[in-house]
């Protein structure tokens, strides 16, 4: 028997009517005036899918319309039936490189309502993940900014160079990016003195190749001459619209949570925080790239200071109680110390400086369950939607892709 | 022998004029003497027809196309830190890959959207080429030329100009946003590099007075570069935009418009559009080791009689086409508004200061 071929006689037509986020109203006067409107997105050669609805005067944009939620994950929904100790891998996803900021900030807000002191050695540890994880993203997100700019050798330089912290990550925590390796009480396991040595010969390895990055890419002309006074941010209008983070503080405020309500080990170690007053692109960008620089003082401090601590003791006896043995690895423990964590009745807040700026986790307990009644996590790229559609207002359509860049926005992680 | 007596072509005349290389002459005496295949040679050999199909005519636009797409992308990833393209014939470090997705989209299907102005959307690709080619009849290696003709440099320029029809012309047919932004774009930009360009090849026929690329490379004792730098910097800056390479990317700008007029085209069809910017890329560096870099000067090897002029020439396009390969892995893409402040300020400028050297030039008979 020889198969025949079955034409169905299917009519396949595309949609005629386009569904577009926005009311009726604004899509007439758009088309009844000058103006026309562009749809960028939802696939674009960014990171992530998301669609702005741009409305154009000539090359001017008007008016930017932003349509997220392509790549969101419900993680908000999903936490409510998970153990608490079981969001952590869950809430560190919505960010690639960003895995020690995002898990800080939950496990934080789990550690004030248990209301436990960590280990001063756990302290340090998570300092040195949080600040390997704000270079990992600000090197990826220079990446992304260069490829929207067609500077293929600014795209594939800072994803090399990504590529030692997450050595340095695997060697800490067993995972290249999802670490979940900041547990309630402490981390999961010491470091031992020969990966810290090996993160600080990473950190002169990473400051050595950025400056030739800085050669050619961020001193090149053709970048500058694209960045620098387009999309600018005034500092009245970050603080109005809720800018957050590097994008803040380019623009002129100096606010940083690792300064304003210090965790950790920030206080104990000397650092800045980098300000411009410009708030253009090409600020933005700078700022984190002088953020790098900062980072990677921090980490050398951070391990110098945990070179002269002795080893062990990672975990808070507040949370291992009856299992003391386990304080400087957990596992074996784990669902043992974790399994059965419920948190007293309330609301706990913690806010934390991630990678691109001010993330807020807030948990509500029943004070019964095992599974938090609700989490509400606000992260950065959330905060600054606004002010990132404000910049774009009065700039040419060529821009929109700069200026974008220059936010480093990332819808998965916007969307959560 | 063969007579083609109803032609009036006999083929002594094809020997009289035929490309004369001592190293392999037995050889070619040798088929000469062969009835139909030595007719063959004689066409092959004779000068106009060598330029036509040897040099620079097809076989090395061939050859430099293979070579300048594979050598871009393996400088480019040296520079980044990768190894570029490997896995087809690996011994050679994947010399053959442009050959590979050559054939790749040859057996690509090709889809013609509903939109697209079908015949113009098929042949424009195609007619392309006849813009592209055309000026390859006039551009002279040493004694080798298709046609010699006084006006040779403004029918090469002018050929070259009609290149950006032909893209506005497809960007049309396509029928598309991104092609329509693409088309547009293409057309600022023509408008940009066009005037600099024409003024330094006018300042360069100042200099020497004449048109006709045979003498003006004859009377390259000292190159043109050095004559009248300044045209020199002109005449890249506009290869650079008229070849659409980074940091000029304009109309192509895969990010924003998604290869802009060709964004509709699939199979061999792209595969033949994609190539019309590296085609260019080669006539302009021709011209410009024509007018600025002596052409086929360089010492003379005895022993290969006419070629020597080919090698000094190949050469020299080559370095030139390398230096415009490297500008991808260095700039980032600027604005249209950005390149056409460039053209029409700082470039007009220097190109009207180079045709005022070539005056100067011109009358002092320097050259």
């Amino acid at each position: 028997m020889t198969e025949k071929e079955l034409l169905l006689d299917v009519p396949v037509q595309p949609p005629t009517e386009l569904f577009l986020p926005i009311p009726k109203k604004f899509l007439e006067e758009a088309y009844q005036g000058d103006d026309y409107l562009v749809l960028v997105g939802p696939q674009h050669p960014g990171s992530g899918h998301m669609r702005i609805i741009v409305r154009i005067k000539g090359d001017i944009i008007v008016e930017a319309i932003p349509d997220p939620g392509y790549v969101h994950r419900s993680i908000e929904k999903l936490a409510e039936n998970r153990l608490y100790i079981q969001n952590i891998p869950l809430l560190e996803r919505p960010a690639i490189m960003d895995t020690g900021n995002l898990t800080l900030g939950y496990v934080r807000a789990i550690e004030s309502a248990l209301d436990i002191e960590i280990p001063e050695r756990a302290k340090y540890i998570r300092t040195v993940l949080a600040e390997l994880s704000r270079i990992g993203t600000h090197l990826y997100d220079a990446g992304i900014l260069a490829v929207f700019m067609g500077h293929t050798t600014g795209f594939m330089w800072p994803f090399a160079l990504r590529e030692p912290i997450v050595e340095a990550i695997t060697r800490m925590s067993g995972a290249r990016i999802t670490a979940s390796f900041v547990i309630p009480g402490g981390i999961r396991r010491d470091v031992p003195w020969n990966v810290l040595e090996f993160i600080r010969k990473t950190t002169f390895v990473i400051e050595r190749r950025l400056k030739s990055f800085e050669k050619i890419f961020i001193r090149n002309p053709t970048v500058i001459a694209r960045l620098k006074g387009v999309g600018v941010l005034s500092k009245e209008d970050a603080i109005k619209f809720g800018v957050v983070g590097p994008f803040l503080r380019a623009s002129g405020v100096e606010y940083d949570v690792r300064k304003v309500e210090p965790y950790e080990a920030y206080e104990m170690l000397n650092w800045d925080i980098p300000v411009s007053d410009d708030g253009d692109s090409y600020s933005r960008f700078l700022v984190r790239v002088e953020e790098i620089a900062q980072s990677i003082s921090i980490i050398r401090q951070a391990v110098n200071e945990l070179r002269a601590m002795p080893e062990g003791n990672v975990i808070s006896e507040d949370i291992l109680a009856d299992y003391s043995n386990a304080s400087s690895d957990i596992r074996g423990y784990f669902f043992k110390v974790f399994g059965n964590l419920i948190l007293p009745q309330g609301e706990y807040t913690a806010l934390t400086e991630a990678s691109r700026g001010t993330l807020l986790y807030s948990i509500i307990s029943d004070g019964e369950s095992n599974v938090p009644y609700r989490v509400r996590a606000v992260t950065p790229g959330w905060y600054y939607l606004k002010g990132f559609m404000e910049a774009l207002r009065g700039e040419r359509v060529a821009d929109l892709q700069a200026i974008y860049g220059s936010f480093g926005y990332f819808p998965p992680e916007a969307d959560r | 022998m063969v007579d083609l007596g109803l032609l009036g072509l006999t083929m002594q005349h094809f020997i009289d004029n035929m490309v004369s290389i001592p190293l392999i002459q037995p050889l070619i005496d040798y088929l000469l003497g062969i009835p139909v295949i030595g007719f063959v040679v004689a066409i092959i050999l004779w000068r106009p027809m060598f330029a036509l199909l040897i040099f620079p005519g097809l076989a090395t636009l061939m050859t430099v196309l293979l070579f300048i797409i594979w050598f871009e992308r393996k400088l480019t990833a040296r520079i980044q830190w990768r190894r570029g393209p490997l896995e087809v014939l690996r011994w050679a470090e994947g010399i053959i890959q442009a050959l590979a997705d050559g054939l790749r989209y040859f057996f690509q299907e090709v889809i013609v959207h509903r939109d697209a102005h079908r015949p113009y959307f098929l042949q424009f690709p195609i007619l392309i080429f006849i813009p592209v080619l055309l000026p390859l009849l006039f551009i002279p290696v040493g004694n080798i030329v298709g046609i010699r003709t006084p006006y040779a440099l403004p029918i090469t320029v002018a050929i070259v100009s009609l290149i950006p029809v032909f893209i506005v012309a497809i960007g049309w047919a396509s029928n598309s946003r991104f092609a329509y932004i693409g088309t547009v774009r293409e057309a600022f930009m023509y408008f940009a590099y066009e005037i600099p360009f024409i003024l330094a090849v006018v300042s360069m026929i100042l200099v020497y007075g004449t048109a006709d690329m045979v003498t003006i490379v004859e009377k390259q004792s000292i190159p043109g570069i050095i004559l009248n730098p300044i045209a020199a910097l002109v005449f890249f800056i506009s290869t650079v935009m008229a070849t659409s390479r980074l940091p000029f990317e304009i109309p192509e700008a895969d990010q924003e418009i998604a290869f802009g007029p060709f964004v509709e085209y699939s199979g061999i069809m792209f595969g033949l559009v994609m190539t019309i910017a590296y085609e260019k890329m080669y006539i302009l560096s021709l011209l410009m080791s024509v007018l600025f870099l002596g052409g086929g000067n360089g010492p003379t090897i005895p022993l290969l009689g006419d070629l020597s002029a080919v090698i000094w020439m190949f050469i020299k396009t080559m370095v030139v086409m390398v230096a415009l390969s490297f500008l991808r892995s260095i700039y980032a893409r600027i604005r249209l508004d950005q390149a056409l402040r460039i053209s029409w300020t700082a470039m007009l400028q220097i190109s009207l200061l180079a045709v005022a050297i070539g005056v100067v030039l011109n009358l002092a008979n320097v050259v």
